[in-house]
């Protein structure tokens, strides 16, 4: 006898869900090894390759389940006061190792100021978009904060080719926007403009802005949280 | 990036007394390698839960980083709530959770305690650095405020928050969470309000929201506490401790339907909290809805397997429903009900062997089992022990003897029950929770499943008599009366409607020797029953009519 009423849904988060937990283990353990490593590896493409593909899934997957909880309803922002400066130093630190490796300059330029965000949100955002910059970077990457028109405006910039001409929008994206024709899915872009989405205060929401240009001159990804 | 000015301030790690726990020797010594190059010296490294307490106790830890899954046994978050139940962990220590969720309240949802801060897997030196570093900075700016409330100083601590607050404003929400709790603890309910109105005038948060909601609890507000908590569970349906508030406000409303609803709403977002299941098991039992109760408590004694929180009473409820449930069910379910019964029964006396009154607790409801499922023989064999041993007790306590009572009348020695019953009732004259449990038992001495036709009955009799039907009324009152024939309510329900027919029909007599029928079964209604003013008003009326 065969059980028809699987939620295969259910099915596929708890199997994203070890995967994921699988690649944490991994990118700890590819750590480890650069750190041991030091002198051999630092400048192999080969793992920082690795690295930046393991990554790359991990954020992927990470995403998945937060599409997965806004789809069951079950996700919601859990906004807090932060310290903006400590929260973008924290996340520019979790990409240092692949950063020094591929040679990658990198900065932040943040006021002190503190935003209103749920964090745990926005770390999936950031991780997503700053591993997104390194891809396409040159040379450098910078996180900047700012306050501007009542909003707390999150960037990630970079000195790459910036974004082609039809990605670059503002405002929110919609799921039918997901294009899995093409190489990208952009599900990333979809999960942040999702993010920000859930960030609402009296009537004013968040969003997500791309566009060319910035301090560098490549691609500008910002998020603005009310 | 700025790492030279670190390099140039005192090492703030070097002091501090680290403990790592993990089960996972490589994460163990990764952990310890990274600690130690960001100025760490002093770091214990443990594998488990047991190792991790040990060591706490006799040791002075600044932080703990414990992973949270730990495999089989004792997960981080049960040692995180044993850490600060037994105040093995100062407030001033860090514990920091170690996970590979990105979602915290997706493992954890439990209400007690929380980690301060959760570190999330992949973790590598450049983060840890960072991270520490801002906690370890943060702790050592908020050390005037933990330290008095390690020292359970609360005004002090109040006003130490109050002198920070202007001066690191990095901490404010910190500082500001800290301060509503911290007057809430004192009572002063007036300035919880006030921290919890001034941080909702700027931005709504939801912590913010559920501590003026606390407020309002405590104030007896209950109407706008509830409809404050329920706009939160709307916005937010994934904040269980709104939903644990939720159910405490409907229940002090006398919502107790609701109330349970809510909880297992809550419960199955996040089953893995073993309060909110008990929470969950005792409304159900207030509503005797002992399905749901049996499946809470048996949850509740699960979760306790590894938590600080395990106590036998969980095993008894979760025997007591079971028992409950097999009654009157001689068939396959009932059977399969009263063997776990039993089951549950022999593990509660085998984890709580040190309990003297656990063998006893246990005959108690094995005695109801037995009697249950038709066995009368060994269950009367078993209450001739029980009474022997009862006997060389001076007082039996409260819950005992109720509980023996119950056994007692399933038995059909209800005489011997309602004299141990008013034997409790004036040892227990000033405490009027048990009063209320005596009250109730006497009232319904039944199974529940009995309990609940005769409150049906009696539910359709009330209607009838509002809506005019006064026959209805009398024969659904009857037929309640014929289960539970002592009950003081039903009774004077009955008086009252045959009053009022008596009121349309004065000639016929024989309503008012009904009426004197139902007066005497309740003759040894004691002065303090809920019921007592009613049935001396109506006893009076009767004499006057009768006379």
């Amino acid at each position: 006898m065969t059980d028809h009423n699987i939620d295969f849904s259910m099915v596929l988060a708890s199997a994203v869900h070890d995967m994921k937990n699988s690649l944490g283990m991994l990118l700890n353990t590819l750590d480890e090894l650069r750190t041991e490593h030091e002198e051999s590896l630092s400048g192999s493409s080969k793992f920082n390759m690795l690295q930046y593909e393991a990554e790359r899934m991990h954020n992927d997957l990470v995403q998945l389940l937060g599409i997965y909880r806004l789809g069951e309803n079950n996700l919601s922002a859990h906004i807090d006061e932060h310290f903006v400066p400590d929260f973008l130093s924290e996340h520019m630190a979790r990409h240092v190792p692949l950063l020094d490796g591929l040679g990658i300059d990198y900065a932040i330029e943040a006021d002190d100021i503190n935003g209103f965000f749920d964090d745990d949100l926005l770390t999936g955002v950031l991780n997503n978009t700053i591993n997104n910059a390194i891809r396409y970077t040159k040379t450098r990457i910078r996180l900047t904060a700012r306050e501007q028109d009542g909003y707390l405006v999150l960037g990630v910039e970079d000195d790459g080719t910036g974004y082609p001409e039809s990605m670059q929008h503002t405002g929110t994206l919609s799921f039918k926007s997901l294009d899995f024709n093409s190489g990208s899915t952009s599900l990333g872009l979809f999960f942040a403009s999702s993010v920000a989405k859930l960030h609402t205060e009296g009537d004013r929401t968040g969003s997500i802005t791309l566009h060319n240009g910035g301090k560098y001159g490549g691609g500008v990804f910002e998020i603005w949280l009310p | 990036m700025n790492q030279t000015d670190r390099k140039d301030a005192i090492n703030p790690f070097g002091k501090l007394n680290f403990l790592v726990v993990d089960d996972f020797e490589n994460f163990r010594l990764s952990m310890r390698q990274m600690l130690r190059s960001c100025g760490a010296d002093k770091i214990e490294l443990v594998a488990h839960a047991t190792p991790a307490i040990q060591y706490c106790t006799y040791n002075h830890v600044d932080v703990v980083l414990c992973d949270y899954n730990l495999g089989e046994g004792k997960n981080g978050q049960h040692i995180l709530e044993e850490l600060r139940h037994k105040k093995l962990l100062s407030r001033s220590s860090l514990f920091l959770m170690v996970t590979a969720e990105t979602s915290k309240e997706m493992v954890m949802g439990a209400r007690e305690y929380q980690p301060d801060a959760y570190l999330t897997k992949p973790l590598n030196r450049a983060m840890l650095e960072k991270r520490l570093g801002a906690l370890v900075q943060q702790r050592g700016a908020l050390l005037p405020i933990t330290r008095e409330m390690d020292r359970e100083n609360y005004p002090e601590a109040i006003s130490q928050c109050l002198q920070l607050l202007p001066k690191q404003p990095r901490y404010k929400t910190w500082l500001m969470k800290t301060l509503g709790e911290l007057y809430f603890i004192v009572g002063d309910l007036s300035h919880a309000l006030k921290v919890y109105d001034e941080v909702l005038a700027q931005r709504e948060l939801s912590w913010a929201r559920l501590g003026r909601c606390k407020v309002l609890l405590g104030n007896r507000n209950f109407d706008d506490s509830v409809e404050g908590l329920k706009a939160l569970i709307a916005k937010h349906p994934d904040y269980m401790e709104a939903y644990d508030l939720l159910a405490e406000g409907l229940e002090k409303q006398g919502k107790a339907v609701q109330a349970q609803q809510i909880l297992e709403k809550a419960a199955e977002h996040s089953p893995n909290a073993l309060l909110r299941q008990k929470h969950l098991a005792l409304l159900a039992s207030t509503n005797q809805d002992i399905d749901t109760a049996s499946q809470a408590w048996r949850q509740t004694v699960t979760l306790g397997t590894y938590s600080i929180h395990d106590n036998s009473d969980h095993y008894l409820s979760l025997a007591q429903s079971l028992s409950d449930l097999s009654e009157g069910h001689p068939e396959a379910e009932g059977a399969e009900h009263a063997a776990e019964a039993l089951n549950v029964l022999s593990k509660m006396e085998k984890r709580f062997a040190d309990d003297d009154s656990i063998g006893l607790k246990s005959r108690i409801v094995q005695c109801r089992v037995h009697a249950g499922q038709g066995n009368q023989k060994s269950a009367e064999k078993l209450l001739g022990d029980l009474r022997a041993e009862l006997e060389t007790l001076e007082d039996i306590p409260a819950d005992l003897g109720l509980d023996y009572a119950k056994t007692l009348f399933r038995l059909g020695h209800d005489e011997d029950a309602k004299s141990l019953l008013s034997d409790l009732a004036a040892r227990y004259g000033d405490n009027p929770e048990t009063l209320q449990k005596i009250e109730n038992l006497l009232d319904e001495p039944v199974g529940f499943r009995q309990k609940i036709e005769a409150r049906g009955y009696n539910r359709d009799g009330i209607k009838a008599f509002e809506s005019g039907d006064l026959d209805g009324a009398v024969e659904a009152f009857n037929r309640a009366l014929a289960i539970v024939p002592d009950h003081a309510a039903l009774n004077l329900n009955l008086i009252q409607v045959l009053l009022r027919k008596y009121d349309q029909a004065p000639d016929d007599h024989s309503l008012l020797t009904t009426c004197q029928e139902c007066l005497r079964r309740l003759e040894g209604l004691p002065e303090q029953h809920r019921q007592h003013r009613r049935y001396s008003a109506l006893a009076r009326k009767l004499k006057g009519l009768t006379a």
